[in-house]
């Protein structure tokens, strides 16, 4: 853990590890949603059935927000692919033997959970300038208006920081305790810490959704 | 203090306080919301399954702290 496959793609630098496992994620989001949408129908069938309510879980926690519906797309792509992401670490990948580094789950490193962060800072910017134009950060000129807009502007940097950190560190938490208790007692004593991992992961896909529409509200509703 | 002699030794220490100190802020903070949690569930049962996923999120939130401490510690211990 902490270790990275690392190469070059001309003068990038990249984690293979991270890329293969991430688009494993993709691919297998893909495939399901590809199988789930193929014979649509008035009368759903059992499958139809299970990804509308699968939806109505994204509408539900997006009703109170203006045109809730209008941000279903990020929000919804966001919370399937870190909980696929989250949970593929808990897939035995890592018998798969690399040069160095192993293949977990990709959300343990912490640039690609810095890049989703990043997407909901640009996201909830544009939206909170789309809506309110200039007033988004100007408060006026007075010492209130401006400790407000200094504080707005220390929070686009503390906000993804953390929304980046909090599910790095709980992903690779999760597995510095999974080898730990196997070198521990290996075998048994595994089984539960990993239980336990796979209900960090939807709690965690889940935490990282509220943020982020929690962060779109506060960008696009009048308080005053 | 004499086996302490280099630097990372010390980082070690600063390691094994970080971690200590925000494990037990996290789970004081984990605490005092299940109190909150049994409270409410007491008072008023019915609203046990939206308290449950509000506590869960908080704990989540509070958990997240000593986390970030654990970053921290595995800076020091060079392993990140």
């Amino acid at each position: 853990m902490g270790e990275h496959w690392s190469g070059y793609i001309g003068s990038l630098h990249v984690h293979w590890d991270t890329l293969i496992t991430m688009w494993f994620a993709m691919i297998v989001l893909i495939i399901i949603s590809l199988i789930l949408t193929k014979n649509l129908s008035i009368i759903p069938t059992k499958m139809q059935a299970v990804s509308e309510s699968v939806i109505r879980f994204f509408t539900n926690n997006l009703k109170e927000v203006k045109d809730g519906e209008k941000h279903i797309p990020l929000v919804a792509s966001l919370f399937l692919f870190i909980l696929v992401a989250n949970l593929m670490g808990q897939l035995p990948l890592r018998l798969i033997h690399l040069k160095n580094g192993e293949l977990a789950s990709p959300t343990n490193d912490i640039n690609l959970t810095a890049a989703l962060a990043v997407m909901v800072l640009i996201y909830y910017l544009f939206y909170g300038f789309k809506e309110k134009g200039f007033k988004y950060i100007y408060h006026g000129l007075g010492i209130e208006g401006i400790i407000t807009t200094l504080v707005d502007i220390l929070e686009m940097i503390t906000r993804p920081l953390s929304l980046a950190l909090r599910l790095f560190a709980n992903i690779l938490a999760g597995e510095i305790l999974v080898s730990v208790v196997l070198g521990l007692f290996a075998l048994a004593a595994p089984v539960p810490v990993m239980l336990f991992e796979i209900f960090v992961a939807f709690i965690q896909a889940f935490v990282f959704m509220m943020l982020t529409i929690a962060y779109i509200t506060s960008a696009v509703s009048n308080e005053h | 203090m004499e086996d302490v002699k280099t630097i990372s030794d010390l980082a070690q220490l600063g390691a094994g306080l970080a971690i200590g100190l925000a494990g037990s802020g996290a789970g004081l903070g984990i605490g005092i919301g299940l109190k909150g949690l049994m409270d409410a569930v007491a008072r008023q049962p019915e609203a046990a399954g939206k308290a449950v996923g509000f506590f869960l999120l908080g704990a989540a939130l509070a958990e997240a702290c000593a986390l970030y401490a654990l970053v921290v510690a595995l800076m020091l211990i060079g392993k990140i």
